[in-house]
């Protein structure tokens, strides 16, 4: 039982990293912010602007765009990561392969220099020593530039909670100085021309920075898978540190608040799709062929094609709109405003009045499919030879159903049952929207049209996690239905 | 059920759609579609059909306009352009060549409307600046119903579509009417009103199908494509191939379609041809596992053993000898594979991620849900839907009953 158990957990192992690799696949899918925005440095800005105060400006434009790809783990390499390995040689060539004249288009340029930006604290070093060295002069403006975003700190959500007053003001300080250190120039024929009167002491304070900085810090070989945008998603994922910045929340936060008010929804609907088909399936079996038998099928073949983004928006004109007089149901909600004054039945009944149409509309679809694979099962049981040696003892129809088939007939129907679990969590999006219902649905819907991508993927996570636990219970069940499928647990 | 030794897949099925009266309702409603959609510039638009100027003679601006890239901008819209020319002389041939097996006919019909496409769409007429295509940016109709209504000459007369009204042009003096109100421009009624924009809803729900039956179709045919190559391969050479392959359809089966299609939608952008193929990428998982099926059970029969033996190529046997035995349920599931697209489509446009610029059933529903009191916004577009997702079940529904060895 335990061997069956630990063999089917091994081979869920390759299904969730897949599960993982696809949601990572539509994080990264992210256009390039970056991209929206031309190029930087003096040439920008208004007229009687200093070229001081333009190039800065420009700097923290671009510090808040990489701030928010960083924070999206959208600035490291996917897989593999290796710039630890940047030396002042390989810097340089990308400064002068991004430098005017150089020979390349200018897309292909502007491509080029926002990649050294992106480059971050193991590009500090390399960048300070192509500063230090007088005889790269031309290449100084450019430098500063991706020295001082590469030198940026980003503050993080978890920093800021767990790290001092102190440390965080420093920071601040830092990111606040290293921003005044872009050294202006202006292109020329080829490579740039510093105009900066003050380009020696900034030179000097980068070269402080990038000493006294934690950039010191060796560990290029660890960072090599340690260190990428996929292990990071990871991370951040099982460390719980996934954080939504349209939100401005914590994502599994997020969803455990909203899930609450999802999770009785659902159970409802759920307790009352099973209660209503079940009986509906074995009704139909027993009947087989009858007018009533035929008249429920065709019935739930039209409920199972209506789509309930259309069913919703009918119930919401038909009965919650004021066509005369007052409406028959609220039309957004779970609760009235003043509910929270209500008695403990009037508040129960107040949000049966206001659930009653999301779980009208969240289950007649499920209705269908459900009943039908009773039927179809049960049908098939009620037809074996067992079931008719059975009649011919003499035992009666309810017992020959319940007593006999029934239990044979639960196989598919634990199969079904297997998706429960994550059913129960996932929100029913488009009919949370229509009832403007704020439960875990409509955040998601929200969410992945606002671009959203961690909310939306570490709700995805938790629910394939639970779908691969449910099949796991599911597969454990079989065995409880039907003894001869025992053998396979070995 | 009889079968005749001698009779084709498509006439057995043909037989077996034929006796069922759902499967003929739904089949109808499905070639109502179609030819509404195929026929749609001929039913709405601002071309007229014909117009007779006096001194000028007779002509008919709408033939110019359906190659036009300025009215009809999507290379489906070509597509189905095409084929409204095309149908009527496809007809004839169809009786004509009856003797020709359906598939053959079929064929034969596709490959003309591909080529045709092609030909609009290459650039080989010699033009102004250049080489120039058929189908092209050309002036839009100046002989529309709204100049028909504003001026009277002696003798001219013209006869416009039943409704004189492109989907996308908005009518400011007309917003939210109910349906049957007469537009002040045109003096045309707008048979199922307006949107809150005043652009006509009639006009809109025959565009609609357009959309709606190309995302069904391609995305459809993409996930099909997908899930017959990976289950075919997955089942006829077992092994750690299956072991692999499996895997990715369990991830697939095991993901949330519809907010992965949402989120990448959201990111890639509203395009109908994104939308499209991020629906099939998704929707494939399924039939990969049934063709799987097939292939295996097949796979150890002897004709295949026979295959291998006269030293046929694992391509050829493969498609040529294995996947006509397993086509049973790939169609089913393309029938249903179908409908849950269409209804994807409209879910998608529903929430507001659809193409803007395309005239979508669920665009028009989700102005419904805003607009709650006005009954055709949401009526109209949400039964078009229904009735179309219904019809494709049904056929579905028929084929899988006469098809399914189970059942028969």
């Amino acid at each position: 039982m335990l061997r069956y158990i630990l063999s089917r957990l091994l081979l869920m192992i390759p299904t969730f990293l897949g599960i993982l690799i696809i949601n990572f696949a539509v994080l990264r899918l992210e256009s390039d912010p970056l991209d929206a925005e031309a190029g930087m440095g003096g040439a920008k800005g208004g007229e009687g602007v200093s070229a001081e105060r333009k190039a800065s400006a420009g700097t923290k434009r671009y510090e808040n765009l990489i701030d928010r790809r960083r924070r999206a783990g959208n600035d490291l390499p996917a897989l593999v990561n290796l710039r630890g390995f940047l030396t002042k040689e390989d810097l340089v060539e990308r400064l002068r392969r991004a430098a005017p004249g150089s020979g390349l288009k200018d897309s292909q340029r502007n491509q080029i220099e926002k990649e050294t930006w992106q480059l971050g604290a193991p590009a500090v070093r390399p960048l300070a020593e192509v500063l230090a060295d007088p005889a790269l002069a031309d290449l100084h403006g450019p430098a500063s530039e991706a020295f001082s975003l590469c030198a940026y700190t980003t503050l993080y959500q978890a920093d800021l909670e767990n790290l001092g007053a102190d440390r965080i003001n420093a920071i601040r300080a830092r990111n606040d100085r290293l921003q005044k250190q872009v050294i202006v120039y202006e292109p020329a024929a080829r490579g740039t021309r510093v105009t900066d009167p003050q380009a020696e002491a900034k030179r000097a304070a980068m070269a402080e920075l990038a000493a006294q900085g934690d950039y010191a810090r060796d560990r290029r070989w660890s960072a090599i898978l340690l260190d990428t945008g996929f292990s990071t998603f990871v991370g951040r994922l099982f460390t719980g540190n996934l954080y939504s910045e349209t939100k401005k929340r914590y994502v599994f936060e997020l969803i455990a608040e909203r899930w609450q008010v999802t999770f009785w929804l659902n159970i409802t609907a759920v307790a009352l799709a099973w209660l209503v088909a079940i009986p509906l399936g074995i009704r139909s079996a027993r009947r087989q062929g009858t007018l009533e038998d035929k008249t429920t099928t065709n019935v739930l073949f039209l409920l199972w094609s209506l789509p309930s983004f259309f069913v919703g928006t009918m119930l919401l004109h038909l009965f919650c709109t004021a066509h005369t007089g007052q409406p028959l149901f609220p039309n957004r909600g779970l609760s009235s405003e003043d509910s929270l004054w209500y008695s403990t039945p009037g508040y129960l009944l107040d949000v049966l009045w206001h659930a009653f149409l999301p779980l009208v509309t969240l289950t007649y679809a499920s209705f269908t499919s459900l009943s039908r694979y009773m039927r179809g099962n049960l049908l098939g049981e009620l037809h074996a030879d067992y079931a008719r040696t059975a009649r011919a003892k003499g035992c009666d129809g309810d017992r020959v159903v319940y007593g006999h088939c029934l239990r044979n007939s639960m196989i598919t129907m634990i199969t079904l049952a297997a998706g429960l679990l994550s059913e129960l969590f996932a929100g029913a999006l488009i009919v949370e929207m229509i009832f403007s219902i704020n439960g875990l649905g409509w955040l998601l819907l929200d969410a992945a049209i606002q671009r959203d991508a961690p909310l939306v993927m570490g709700a995805t996570v938790i629910q394939v996690s639970l779908l691969l636990v449910g099949i796991l219970i599911a597969d454990l069940l079989y065995g409880v239905a039907d003894p001869r499928l025992r053998s396979r647990y070995g | 059920m009889a079968e005749r030794p001698g009779q084709s897949f498509g006439e057995r099925i043909w037989a077996h759609l034929r006796r069922s009266p759902g499967a003929m309702a739904g089949l109808s409603l499905v070639a109502l579609a179609f030819l509404a959609a195929i026929y749609a510039p001929f039913i709405s638009g601002e071309a007229a059909l014909l117009w007779y100027e006096p001194g000028q003679g007779l002509s008919s601006p709408v033939l110019v306009d359906i190659f036009n890239r300025w009215s009809y901008r999507r290379p489906h819209d070509l597509v189905f352009n095409l084929a409204a020319l095309l149908l009527p002389p496809l007809a004839v041939g169809w009786w004509a060549l009856r003797r020709w097996s359906v598939g053959r006919r079929l064929r034969w019909s596709l490959g003309l409307l591909v080529l045709a496409t092609a030909a609009c769409w290459a650039p080989w007429l010699p033009g102004a600046n250049g080489w120039q295509s058929v189908w092209r940016e050309r002036a839009l109709p100046e002989r529309n119903a709204a100049v028909l209504a504003s001026s009277t000459v002696a003798g001219r007369w013209a006869l416009m579509p039943p409704i004189p009204h492109r989907y996308d042009s908005t009518w400011q003096g007309a917003v939210l009417v109910p349906p049957g109100t007469v537009n002040p421009a045109t003096g045309a009624r707008f048979w199922l009103g307006t949107d809150s924009v005043g652009k006509d809803v009639a006009a809109q729900l025959v565009m609609g199908a357009r959309i709606s039956l190309t995302v069904g179709l391609v995305a459809t045919g993409l996930a099909m494509s997908i899930g017959l190559l990976i289950g075919a391969a997955s089942g006829f050479f077992g092994g750690w191939i299956d072991l692999v392959l499996q895997r990715i359809v369990e991830i697939m089966l095991c993901f949330p379609t519809f907010i992965l299609i949402l989120t990448v939608v959201a990111m890639l952008g509203r395009d109908v041809f994104i939308i499209m193929t991020v629906i099939g990428l998704t929707a494939w998982a399924g039939t990969a596992r049934l063709v799987r099926g097939e292939f295996m059970a097949q796979a150890v029969r002897d004709y295949v053993a026979a295959g291998q033996v006269l030293g046929l190529s694992r391509r050829r046997l493969m498609f040529r000898h294995i996947l006509p035995n397993a086509l049973t349920p790939l169609l089913i599931s393309a029938t249903f594979g179908v409908a849950g697209a269409v209804g994807s489509e409209a879910a998608l446009s529903f929430i507001g991620l659809g193409d803007p610029t395309a005239a979508s059933w669920g665009a028009l529903l989700e102005q419904g849900r805003q607009n709650i009191k006005y009954a055709w916004l949401i009526y109209v577009p949400g039964l078009a839907v229904f009735a179309l997702v219904t019809a494709l079940n049904l056929v579905g529904n028929a084929l899988r009953e006469a098809l399914d060895p189970k059942r028969r």
